[in-house]
């Protein structure tokens, strides 16, 4: 039984060790704030977006002497889509490495998952690319005493009934098919459009799904083509998105095609080439150094700092740099060393205007309200010669301003 | 709707190949050493993105070989780290060394060429062609031709040189290839280097369909996966056999019955298949002495 | 009860970590790693005892989760009746599942599960009626005795699930039912051959399993608080397998070890900080044992190539800021390493480095009374009337018909190829015959199965010997004891009064038949690091545990020494005295003249002489026959 001994000795010792790991020690000397998103894994591409906004937004405080003397420091954490990552890296920020906000998490499932955790430890998360419309209503008033989840982006309501009044108003199509991804996150979508379509009086005249990484999208669409389709949303994300758009062109078969945000990024607009010109999908951000200084600081920033000349997600970045200044903002207000909850209360109530990207905003959140975009926020894009640009100019000239 | 079954027949076919050819990676190495690599995507993957890089540099046609050399080498290093120490441990340790070997390979190639997924050149014109009321993309065609071509070549090989009369002796029986002067560590070493060629090759000819990146295997790995095993891991012509079937039910099912379910009865065909015939549809039985 | 000790204070302090942990992070993880613990030791039925690797335990995980969350979320049922339904209805697809895998090795086994599993994906995804689909499940917080659990209470119900299944697991390893299993893994056949059924084990083993697993689910699902169906994909059952190898399997404290490998691991590899303390006290490690085998007399650079790998790596470590870029490079590497250096896990490795080398067995004489084994029974008359066995177009067997007499020795010869084994396997179910009819006693088996003829009392042994290699000497004989308990599962699992007494009826008499074999003193060794001589010798004492009225001996003294034939023989004698019928087949003409009443000689395929050993020595056809048959092999 000499066995079992060794057997318990290790045991107790992993046990004994665990919580001894030593935490960083210079808790109070930085600000603390938690970074989180798939940095690795299928939806790495986003993750890698929010980090890169992040970061540049912190390099951007802290080259100007930090948050009161104060530098920031980000921690780190991979939750690689998955929601039980997603929880233990929750508690990990909030509990032991004592953050005083988070901005993070690309998935919606992540965020149904962990939100929980932030709201128990009282600790403020600015979701900046789940768009789930749930995501930020799972703790509102009244149900709730308090909701310590935020988020800024176009979420699915915004975007849906953007995609559908396009469709519908705009272009007079109302024979649709809706093509989405099996995730959480293209049903979701689906749902929100579906329902954004039924207020103008319109029933998709097919609803398809299809699984991320498909190669073959043609079943599809030939049968949307047979339903009589005339138009064709894609809620997906952007790999699957170019496949669609690759498979319309090989049947021969050109429609209307409106998308959720992601056919601006690269991995669209490399992967379907010619077939995905002109795609139509709703933005918060385009790379187009004439809208404003503003603007153009950012993508050169983003440029010079990452060694790129297209920014591979500009949207998503966008507002993971916006984020960041929301927090920040918040967390200045709250005074010195607050915790998560004065952040929150300050979040809630932000007294000076915060100039962000993608708009300068003024007081965008409150108790009831936690989405910091607005449709004003939101344009469509288009891609054209292998760039995302503005379908409208005079959508152009309003969020330059 | 049945005067679309030309178009749907030609995607579940075109699907179909892909996953033959990735099935008869797995059936080169299981008949040598009776293990697979489960890291097929991977070698897949990592020879797909070998050849993005280098088409600039050498063209396609020129680029194809050294990415088939480039393979070779690839499944020689799988069998040398993954395989050999695990092929006689008790557990089975192959399939997760394997599955390891997998993990550091997409790791590795995630820093070199990053975790988007990345368009692949087709040296073929990118219109589709009509052929009997389906439009086929030259791509497909290429994909079709260079498969099965690929699969003629290594049947070839396997009947008509030494080396391959060696796999197909260890194929049988490896202790009395042994017995015969037969290297069979080499021969094993041997079906490996070929097997991720075969990967590889599959992964350059693919890669103007499915979009490249590292990620880009898994799941067609699975499905050859699912195909091998269907056809029988023994046979080549079931591999062919499982990766049609597989494909076909896919397509027919994503447009007669529904795209959330379509991936359902190509699993319900294996699992009756495997419960009357434990080997595959072609596989053989491997007697036991008792 | 000194053994018990560590064990003990393990499970202290597991119970005591609420107040152990610092925070909500580390209780949660530990919550987490019992979950797993518990959903390993499931899997480790499957792949430790009956030794199959099963990629699909995550779809039966996944409907244990969901079994327990819709209980919860639509019928409010408390946290004990959503646990007891998730192993149930995970336990009811185990059996399902078990019937496609019946049959299936390897990596047909592997795509079996794994199919399975992703169909079970798949219905979770569209089934949106009932799941809400890629929606989602929020699971409310567990209920229990009607009142809400918080995460410490959530933790003890967690610890107390899994010491419970800790011990049922234990019990069943150790009990007729987990030694059932190891057999399937040992050989199939021969499991058959002591009259167990092999379909009914392997079904038992899925449903077992099955259960565990489901129950993790359910509880996964209350610790999550939130599940989806693509959170039960590959990379989990990947994260799952992994685990048991790295941890070690076929054992309990190797699921437990795993569990926190895997939970802890991504957590630790996330924090950089935490990785360079681990890093330099993994090479520190690493290289004392290189150092300590080195000096034990290893040679060579590939005994330096572990520490030469830590030391890189810890060198990385204090080189990178973060290593989320590297981080799965890591493990993958990591996993690569146990597999190689660690291939029977850590739990394993560690505790065959402090066990001691068994004792090698003496080789005792064999017990000279007549022992347990071979007392008294009646045997029983076979008749063969007219039987062929066809392989395709080859006849293997035409049209013989014999009988072997009760309580004799009946010798059956032939040149290689005559049918000999093909009449055996017949005999014993392992081939139908297509024509022609066999008989125990007045009782047709013809076409029953390998099983259902052992149990009306034919037993043998193996011409290529199919001992359970990996289990112990007395565990081969007690496989063939199966039959001899009136105890059930229940009775195993809670090791009841009567089970144990069984248990320790059954061993005595395991032991009494090695003492009859001369093989009392090897009886706590592994089966397959016995000598071949004494292999054979524990085929026929585990045959004889069957309490068989007819023994087949399928060339028991090929390979043997001279001098082992001999005790073969004399062991053989004593067998017959005890009243059984024995059917032997065997190339050493002296050993069958020795002990035969009457012989029976094949040659391809026919019957060509039978009768008493002079009688068919002296017979010309078969004088031809081997003559014919040496002159060709000459």
């Amino acid at each position: 039984m000499k066995t079992m001994r060794v057997l318990a000795l290790g045991a107790a010792v992993m046990c004994a060790a665990t919580p001894a790991l030593p935490p960083s020690a210079r808790a109070q000397e930085t600000v603390r704030i938690g970074l989180t998103g798939p940095f690795t894994g299928g939806s790495a591409p986003l993750g890698v977006s929010i980090r890169d906004g992040v970061r540049l937004a912190t390099d951007a405080i802290n080259a100007q002497g930090g948050l009161g003397g104060r530098k920031i420091e980000l921690i780190e954490r991979d939750d690689e889509s998955k929601p039980e990552r997603g929880i233990q890296i929750a508690q990990e920020l909030t509990t032991k490495d004592g953050v005083v906000g988070v901005v993070g998490i690309a998935n919606t499932p992540v965020a149904l998952a962990a939100s929980r955790l932030y709201q128990e430890a009282k600790t403020p998360i600015i979701i900046p690319v789940a768009t789930g419309s749930q995501v930020s209503r799972q703790f509102t008033p009244p149900a709730h005493a308090e909701n310590y989840v935020f988020r800024i982006g176009a979420f699915d309501t915004i975007q849906s009934a953007m995609m559908a009044e396009e469709m519908v108003k705009r272009r007079k199509i109302t024979k649709v098919a809706i093509l989405a991804d099996s995730t959480n996150y293209g049903q979701l979508g689906k749902d929100d459009l579906v329902a954004a379509l039924a207020k103008l009086g319109v029933t998709p005249v097919l609803v398809e799904k299809f699984n991320v990484r498909d190669v073959d999208m043609t079943p599809q669409l030939l049968k949307a083509r047979a339903a009589g389709a005339q138009g064709i949303f894609g809620y997906a994300l952007g790999p699957d998105l170019a496949q669609i758009a690759n498979s319309m062109a090989k049947i021969g078969w050109k429609v209307p095609y409106i998308t959720s945000w992601n056919a601006s990024m690269s991995n669209y607009i490399d992967n379907a080439g010619v077939n995905g010109e002109g795609v139509y999908m709703p933005q918060t951000f385009i790379q187009d150094t004439g809208v404003s200084p503003r603007w153009a600081a950012f993508i050169a920033a983003y440029q010079k700092a990452f060694g790129v000349e297209r920014l591979p997600n500009p949207s998503s970045a966008a507002q993971s740099y916006d984020a960041l200044l929301l927090l920040t903002a918040a967390v200045a207000q709250a005074g010195p060393n607050p915790n998560g909850a004065q952040v929150k209360a300050a979040l809630e109530d932000l007294k000076t205007p915060v100039k962000g990207v993608i708009a300068t905003y003024d007081r965008p959140f409150s108790a009831e309200d936690h989405e910091a975009t607005v449709p004003e926020h939101v344009v469509f894009g288009t891609v054209k010669a292998g760039r995302v640009v503005f379908v409208d100019e005079a959508d152009r000239a309003r969020v330059g301003k | 709707m049945l005067d679309l079954l030309p178009q749907v027949l030609v995607s579940g076919i075109s699907l179909g190949t892909i996953y033959g050819l990735i099935a008869f990676g797995y059936q080169l190495t299981y008949v040598t050493s009776r293990t697979v690599n489960f890291g097929q995507g991977e070698a897949l993957a990592v020879g797909a993105l070998v050849g993005l890089s280098l088409t600039p540099v050498l063209g396609y046609w020129a680029m194809l070989p050294v990415v088939i050399v480039f393979g070779g080498l690839y499944g020689f290093v799988v069998e040398r780290i993954a395989v050999r120490p695990t092929l006689d441990s008790p557990s089975e340790g192959w399939i997760l060394a394997t599955i390891a070997f997998g993990i550091v390979a997409k790791n590795v190639s995630e820093n070199i060429w990053g975790k988007e997924d990345l368009p692949f050149p087709s040296p073929l014109p990118p219109q589709p062609i009509e052929i009997g009321g389906a439009f086929v993309m030259p791509t497909e065609l290429l994909i079709v031709g260079g498969a099965l071509l690929l699969m003629v070549a290594i049947e070839v090989f396997n009947r008509f040189t030494l080396l391959g009369r060696a796999f197909a002796a260890t194929a049988d029986e490896r202790e009395a290839a042994g017995l015969m002067g037969i290297d069979t560590g080499k021969v094993i070493s041997g079906s490996f280097a070929l097997s991720c060629a075969t990967a590889a090759c599959a992964g350059v000819l693919v890669a103007p369909v499915t979009l490249t990146g590292p990620g880009m295997g898994l799941v067609l790995a699975l499905k050859g996966f699912s195909a091998a095993i269907l056809g029988g891991l023994t046979s080549g012509l079931g591999a062919v056999a499982g990766g049609l079937l597989i494909g076909l039910a896919e397509a027919l099912t994503a447009f007669y019955i529904s795209t959330g379910y379509k991936e359902v009865p190509g699993l319900l065909i294996l699992l009756a298949a495997l419960t009357l015939k434990p080997e595959g549809l072609f596989g053989h039985v491997l007697a036991k002495k008792v | 009860m000194r053994a018990l000790h560590p064990t003990l204070a393990v499970f202290a302090l597991m119970a005591s970590v609420p107040l152990l942990a610092p925070n909500a992070y580390y209780l949660h993880l530990a919550t987490v790693v019992l979950v797993f613990a518990v959903a390993l030791l499931g899997l480790d039925i499957i792949v430790g005892q009956v030794g199959e690797i099963s990629l699909g335990h995550f779809g039966l995980f996944a409907i244990g989760a969901y079994t327990a969350g819709l209980l919860s979320v639509d019928a409010g049922a408390p946290l004990a009746v959503a646990l007891v339904a998730a192993g149930a209805f995970s336990a009811g697809f185990g059996a399902v599942l078990a019937f496609p895998a019946l049959r299936t090795h390897g990596p047909y086994f592997a795509m079996v599960t794994l199919a399975f599993a992703s169909i079970v994906q798949v219905v979770l995804n569209e089934w949106t009626g009932l799941t809400q689909g890629a929606r989602g499940l929020a699971v409310p917080k567990p209920q229990l005795l009607g009142a809400t659990l918080d995460a410490t209470g959530f933790y003890l119900v967690v610890f107390v699930v899994f010491a419970l299944v800790w011990i049922l697991v234990g019990n069943l390893a150790a009990s007729r039912y987990g030694r059932s299993f190891q057999a399937l893994q040992g050989s199939a056949i021969a499991l058959e051959s002591l009259g167990v059924s092999a379909t009914a084990s392997k079904i038992l083993a899925f449903c077992l399993s099955a259960a565990v697993t489901g129950v993790a689910g359910g509880l996964y699902a209350f610790s999550e608080e939130y599940i989806t169906p693509q959170a039960f994909n590959f990379d989990l059952t990947v994260v799952f397998l992994l685990a048991l190898i790295v941890g070690g399997r076929a054992n309990r404290w190797g699921a437990l070890v795993g569990a926190v490998v895997a939970v802890w691991l991504p957590n630790l590899l996330g924090d950089i900080a935490a990785f360079r303390v681990m890093a330099v006290a993994a090479v520190v490690l690493i290289l004392g044992a290189t150092a300590r085998s080195v000096a034990l007399g290893a040679r060579g650079w590939a005994a330096w190539i572990p520490a030469a790998v830590a030391v890189v790596v810890a060198v990385a470590a204090f080189q990178l800021e973060t290593m989320t870029e590297q981080r799965l490079s890591v493990f993958g590497l990591l996993l690569l390493g146990a597999i190689a250096y660690l291939p029977e896990g850590l739990v394993g490795t560690l505790a065959a480095a402090w066990r001691p080398e068994p004792a090698s067995a003496p080789g005792a004489p064999p017990d000279q009374g007549v022992a347990a084994g071979a007392g008294s029974v009646d045997g029983a008359t076979i008749s063969f009337r007219g039987v062929t066995v066809r392989f395709g177009g080859l006849k293997a067997i035409s049209d013989v018909s014999t009988r072997i007499e009760t309580a004799s020795v009946h010798g059956l010869i032939g040149p290689n190829g005559a049918g000999k084994s093909t009449f055996v396997n017949t005999l014993t179910g392992l081939y139908a015959p297509s024509a022609g009819d066999i008989r125990i006693g007045d009782i047709s088996i013809t076409g029953a199965s390998p099983a259902r003829i052992a149990r009306l009392g034919v037993a043998r042994t193996f011409q290529n010997i199919q001992l359970f290699g990996h289990m112990s000497v007395i565990e081969n004989v007690l496989v063939g004891l199966h039959l001899a308990y009136r105890s059930n599962l229940i009775d195993a699992l809670v090791r009841s009064r009567r089970y144990r007494c069984e248990e320790r009826e059954n061993r005595e008499r395991a032991q009494a038949l090695l003492a009859f074999v001369g093989l009392a003193g090897a009886a706590n060794r592994d089966a397959r690091s016995l000598p071949y001589g004494q292999q054979r010798l524990l085929e026929i004492a585990r045959a004889l545990a069957t309490e068989p009225k007819v023994l087949l001996l399928d060339e028991p003294a090929a390979g043997l020494l001279p001098s082992d034939i001999d005790a073969l023989v004399a062991i053989l004698r004593r067998v017959r005295a005890g009243g059984r019928t024995l059917l032997l087949i065997e190339h050493h003409i002296d050993m069958v003249m020795a002990l035969c009443d009457r012989i029976t000689v094949l040659d391809f395929g026919e019957k060509i002489a039978e009768g008493r050993p002079d009688e068919v020595t002296s017979d010309p056809k078969v004088v031809e026959a081997y003559l014919g048959a040496t002159q060709a092999a000459a």
